[in-house]
């Protein structure tokens, strides 16, 4: 049976479960007010039982079932006829369309249940077969491919009917378990809160899932990726040049020139939304009216709403043009084209303007009001006041400020695709072309290359350092500014 | 105790008389302010130009070029059996379709007085849109009982007429362009005189599905928004609940212990990931690993909601803190369990906080392209809208954001038109749901 | 306590520092100073006496102009230092308050070393001409603020990592490091413990053999150590001013004595 109707009785259950607790607990008394908790709350003790406990073991089983079968099936395959693992998983995942496609035959009618149990690969053309029901084989069916399909099929089907089977026994023990208890002592109440308690703290956990769930998937897929082309090199090599052709012979796979590409759009984006972010913070808290402030303020928030990439093709159309007629072959000469490190940066730093403002604005208001007093009262001016005290005090905050918004721009992704162009290079020039980690990752993984193939595995060598800096900058943020910050009374 | 010395000798200075150290002192301080000025002025010049960038660029997009002109339907050409059945028709495609058209163009320049420098009524096609043989024939397919009649039909132009109406095009810069002849434009000036050709109002370019390379003049982003619709409703579906019950279990039950401190950094670090890494996610978890269906918006839907549930936890968080505790004691002082307190209570009164939350967090969700990208939600072409709801979760689409950047990739600059109208209708929506949300705060707020 | 008869005849002898006239304080609206005339002697100690909300912190920051650091406070009348109205149009408050220093009721030294507190003042309004001017500025100041002998040999920790009783002294020294001719105190041992309040009234009794001090204080009690003229405040008016002994022992105003004997306030 599909889970999806599994997951509908079980749902049925726990509806049937709810009408049937409830009543049974008013039932049991004769003044509803006698009992221990609301008439709800013990049905919804009996729909709890009977529900959470199935449909945790239908989520287990249907993630662990697929990878059981698996493993037994690739031990039917004879080693002689793959190398690597690597094959291994190709041949599996080839069982897989074959059993999919004959399912997909049998449910259009080309083939009956039977046939397809007796199938032998001499007997009919499979592929033939398969091709006229809409699944494409990318080869002719070998002999071990369509006896392990089969296998594999079967195995699925009788861990289907056991799945059934054993969610549905306990379901039903969970309703009767909570049935036969329902009477008006039992604290229905407590029972249902302990069971939503265990939900919230579930949700809690999806937080760390999520952390895992990126931490794995970047690893082993880097660890695949080590296997495939030395870590020496792709951590020193100068220079990165994937080949298109097959298993990476050819390929040249260092993140220098890439780190170097994303460090240097950073810091362009920084030299421009540091100075910028910082003076208006400084304005708009110090000196501007009340007025201005609720002017200015909103609107420089706009354009940290707008989303990157609408940044992107701003610097693909808008910047790059302007910094042509400028610094292009019409003006200075100095820039080529106009995607440049240059082009990115300065919108990559027009983004940042109001990150910078803000954080840096709650910083110079946590300075207290008897900081200032001490100071104008010594006699010094308000710029004075702003240079020598507050600014000072507010430095560890200001730098980490700066450092959230470097992990940002470090991480910053459609700005650059579109506005610093795909060449990597190692270059001094910033009115040069020059491609970055994030941009890398969306072409190696969006292009045609086959997902085992170093090339599209480096995405996630890159995609791992990147999580690392990136972290590992949020991290110095927060430790500079717990140790330097000044406690205020 | 102190040392009493007699005060250092100071010449005594009229305080009416500002000394040069002073007036250096307020100079400094005059060029401060102007820096903070400037600095403003710099970011609001910035937003100014980004904004007339958008709408200047991206207004013509909303606009196309259509051609008005009779079209003869010969039943010898589209229906040889005359019997109207539709699996026969179907096998006339577009290729017998277009020489219709050419033909209605050469007898509409006939008709107007027009002179034709071409000899053959083919060479006239490169004024229409590719798309306009297929819209006949669509329209045939539907209605087969128009064959042998002459019918009205408002077609597309292709892109370079419309480029040129637009100012985009040039005759110079057709010079080099084998899509259009300078004949052509001159044609094209005069049927415009007549009324004939006009620019309106292009209804298809919000509501229409993506086209081919070749054809911008029929690309929409209609499709496109249901797939980001679809997401749209998986986020909230998701984050909402997860989000609030995570919130709840971490403001109201949790216990300082080393779990709840590897939530909350959990959480923190989580809204600090660049979003392409969630993309990495989606791809190896839900793509690779649970065999979902690559390019569907479930999966986009499944990533934007991990990267959207750290904000909506935070707002809640802060929306749960802001009740203030008396209003829990008095429930727990009639006697509610501290789940009742907190669901009938104070939940309640955190909802406009929480709904702000979450809608400035769909809005971030609905501009970010990055990890569609890598789940696939990009470089397709949807042909049509999904045939059923589920359909709409399961079936593979484009999203918004992810539409444009596939537009902006394209090598012909009438993409970039429509790349920058895109841009317009996601900022309208998401300046609604902003505006949304400041109105619901406004007028939901409370001032404890 | 000290016989003030020669005391008395010592300060009828004083130089005149302030002198104040109608003076009237608006904060937008609100007429929150009326009518004050007071003259403020050099070398004394003039204390502000009067409950809360009266107006005497109000006053004391018209003095200095402290007040014009909130946008709608407007002051009206005459205040002449030395002669010269602190409010003319070309006085420019930042070289007044280089003359009239305050100190606050909360300490508040900068998050900044020792030394570079007392130096602060100095450093801007350029009063050293090289280092060694400068360190003498500080020694002398925190002489002068009786910090010496207790931070000598840690002048370049943080000023925030001192006591309470310290900071306070840190910041009297902080504002006398600027030689001002005045020094305003703003209730300044409302925050400290009764050691560093002794400590710190006994430093006021020498302050006043350079400076001329002005101190608003909550407590009559202290008032009555301290100064030699006392000011009552009372509803944004001052009510009487004379001699400290005269007030205490004799009030004219019926407002006074209720005040002195505990009635009001």
């Amino acid at each position: 049976m599909s889970p999806l109707w599994l997951l509908i009785i079980i749902l049925v259950l726990a509806v049937l479960g709810f009408m049937f607790g409830r009543t049974r607990a008013l039932a049991s008394v004769d003044d509803h007010r006698k009992l221990h908790s609301r008439p709800n709350y013990y049905g919804a003790n009996v729909a709890m039982l009977a529900f959470v406990p199935a449909i945790l073991l239908l989520g287990v089983w249907l993630v662990v079932q697929p990878i059981v079968v698996n493993s037994m099936v690739s031990h039917i395959i004879p080693e002689t006829s793959y190398e690597d693992a690597g094959a291994l998983n190709l041949i599996m995942s080839d069982v897989q369309r074959v059993a999919d496609g004959l399912d997909t035959a049998i449910e259009q009618g080309a083939l009956t249940a039977n046939e397809a149990r007796t199938l032998g690969a001499d007997s009919t053309d499979i592929r033939d077969l398969l091709a006229g029901v809409g699944v494409a084989l990318g080869s002719n069916v070998e002999p071990e491919v369509l006896t392990a399909a089969q296998r594999y099929r079967s195995l699925s089907s009788t861990g289907a009917w056991f799945m059934t089977g054993v969610i549905l026994l306990i379901s039903l023990a969970g309703f009767f378990y909570a049935y036969r208890q329902t009477s008006g002592a039992l604290r229905a109440r407590n029972r249902v809160e302990t069971g939503i308690l265990w939900l919230l703290i579930a949700a809690a956990t999806v937080a760390i899932l999520t952390t895992i769930g990126i931490v794995l998937s970047l690893f082993f897929n880097t660890v695949e990726f080590f296997r495939l082309y030395p870590a020496r090199e792709f951590f020193t090599l100068l220079e990165w040049a994937p080949s298109f052709s097959g298993r990476g012979g050819a390929s040249k796979l260092g993140i220098i020139p890439l780190l170097w590409g994303t460090f240097y759009i950073s810091l362009v984006a920084l030299l421009v939304a540091v100075p910028i972010g910082l003076f208006s913070a400084v304005y708009l808290s110090e000196y501007a009216s009340k007025r201005v402030r609720s002017y200015a303020k909103p609107l420089l928030e706009v354009l940290a709403g707008i989303p990157t990439i609408v940044y992107g093709l701003f610097a693909l159309l808008t910047v790059g043009p302007i910094l042509m007629t400028v610094f292009g072959d019409d003006g200075l000469g100095w820039m080529g084209g106009g995607r440049a490190v240059m082009t990115a940066g300065v919108t990559m730093g027009v983004m940042l303007i109001p990150f910078v403002s803000s954080l840096s604005d709650d910083i110079i208001n946590a300075v207290p009001q008897a900081m200032r007093d001490g100071s104008y009262g010594l006699g010094a001016t308000q710029s004075e006041t702003v240079r020598k005290v507050i600014l000072p005090a507010a430095l560890p905050g200001i730098v980490g400020a700066i450092l959230l918004a470097a992990s940002r721009a470090i991480g910053e992704t459609m700005i650059v695709v579109l506005g610093a162009g795909a060449a990597a290079r190692l270059s001094l020039n910033p009115f040069e072309a020059m491609t970055t980690v994030t941009a890398k990752i969306v072409s190696q993984l969006t292009g045609d290359s086959d997902f085992a193939s170093p090339e599209a595995l480096v995405a996630f060598a890159l995609g791992m350092t990147l999580f690392v800096v990136t972290l590992g900058l949020n991290v110095l943020a927060l430790y500079i500014v717990r140790k330097y910050r000044e406690q205020y009374e | 105790m102190t040392d009493a010395t007699q005060p250092t000798a100071r010449s005594k200075t009229s305080l009416y008389a500002t000394d040069a150290r002073t007036k250096r002192r307020n100079a400094a301080e005059k060029r401060f302010r102007v820096y903070g000025i400037v600095a403003i002025a710099t970011g609001l010049v910035f937003l100014v130009v980004l904004l007339a960038s958008i709408v200047w660029n991206g207004i013509p997009a909303f606009t196309q070029t259509f051609v008005t002109i009779q079209v003869e339907l010969p039943e010898e050409k589209l229906d040889k059996s005359g019997e109207r059945d539709l699996e026969v028709m179907k096998k006339v495609s577009t290729f017998g379709y277009a020489p219709l058209i050419d033909n209605a163009l050469a007898a509409t320049l006939e008709a107007n007085g027009i002179d034709s420098p071409f000899s053959k009524n083919k060479d006239l096609r490169k004024i229409m849109s590719a798309s306009a043989a297929a819209q006949v024939r669509d329209a045939v397919l539907a209605n087969p009982e128009i064959v042998g009649t002459t019918q009205e039909f408002r077609l597309l132009t292709s892109s370079r007429v419309d480029g040129y109406l637009k100012g985009r095009v040039t005759r110079d810069s057709i010079a080099r362009d084998k899509n259009l002849d300078a004949e052509h434009l001159d044609i094209v000036d005069q049927l415009r005189d007549l009324g004939v050709v006009v620019k309106t109002f292009n209804w298809d370019f919000i509501l229409g599905a993506d086209a081919s390379e070749s054809r911008p003049e029929s690309a929409g982003l209609g499709v496109s928004m249901i797939g980001s619709f679809f997401m749209m409703l998986v986020v909230l579906a998701l984050s909402l609940p997860i989000g609030v019950a995570a919130s709840i279990y971490l403001e109201e039950f949790a216990t300082q212990n080393r779990f709840t401190d590897l939530v909350e950094v959990n959480i923190s670090n989580l809204a600090a990931v660049p979003s392409i890494v969630f993309g990495i996610l989606g791809l190896a978890v839900f793509i690779q690993f649970a065999h979902l269906p690559s390019s569907a918006p479930l999966v986009g839907g499944l990533v934007l909601t991990l990267m959207t549930l750290p904000t909506i936890i935070i707002s809640t968080r802060a929306s749960l803190k802001a009740v203030p505790p008396s209003i829990r004691e008095a429930a727990l002082g009639v006697g509610a369990s501290k789940m009742q307190t907190v669901f009938h209570h104070v939940l309640p009164l955190a909802m406009p906080g929480i709904l702000t939350g979450t809608i400035i967090g769909l809005a971030q969700a609905l501009g970010e392209t990055a990890p569609l990208l890598l789940i696939g939600m990009v470089g397709f072409i949807a042909s049509d809208a999904p045939d059923t709801f589920v359909d709409g979760f399961l079936s593979p689409n484009s999203a918004m954001p992810a539409q444009i950047y596939e537009w902006a990739k394209r090598a012909d600059p009438a993409y970039y038109e429509r790349a920058w109208g895109g841009i317009i209708i996601l900022l309208v929506f998401l300046m609604a749901m902003n505006i949304l949300a400041i109105m619901l705060r406004r007028r939901f707020e409370r001032r404890w | 306590m000290k016989d003030n008869s020669e005391g008395r005849k010592l300060v009828d002898q004083m130089d005149l520092k302030f002198e104040a006239r109608d003076v009237q304080v608006f904060y937008g609206d609100n007429h929150a100073i009326k009518d004050v005339n007071v003259d403020i002697l050099d070398n004394t100690v003039t204390a502000f006496i009067g409950p809360s909300g009266c107006g005497k912190t109000t006053f004391l920051r018209a003095l200095n102009r402290m007040n014009d650091t909130i946008p709608s406070c407007r002051v009206e009348g005459d205040i002449k230092l030395d002669g010269e109205d602190i409010n003319h149009p070309s006085v420019d408050p930042v070289q007044l308050r280089a003359k009239v220093g305050m100190v606050f009721q909360k300490p508040n030294p900068f998050p900044k070393s020792i030394y570079d507190n007392i130096a602060y003042g100095p450093r801007i309004h350029g009063l050293a001409k090289n280092k060694a001017e400068l360190d003498d500025i500080v020694e002398q100041s925190l002489r002068r603020g009786a910090l010496w002998d207790e931070v000598k040999d840690r002048l370049q920790e943080s000023g925030t990592g001192l006591s309470g009783g310290q900071q306070q002294r840190l910041c009297i020294a902080r504002a006398v490091a600027t030689e001002p001719e005045v020094l305003l105190m703003d209730e300044p041992c409302s925050a400290l413990d009764p050691i560093a309040t002794a400590q710190v009234e006994e430093l006021i009794d020498e302050l006043k053999q350079n400076f001329s001090v002005v101190i608003v204080t909550h407590s009559m009690q202290q008032a009555a150590r301290v100064s030699q003229k006392t000011a009552f405040f009372h509803l944004g008016n001052l009510v009487e001013y004379g001699d400290t002994d005269h007030i205490f022992t004799n009030p004219q105003d019926p407002r006074t004595e209720s005040y002195i004997t505990g009635r009001i306030g």
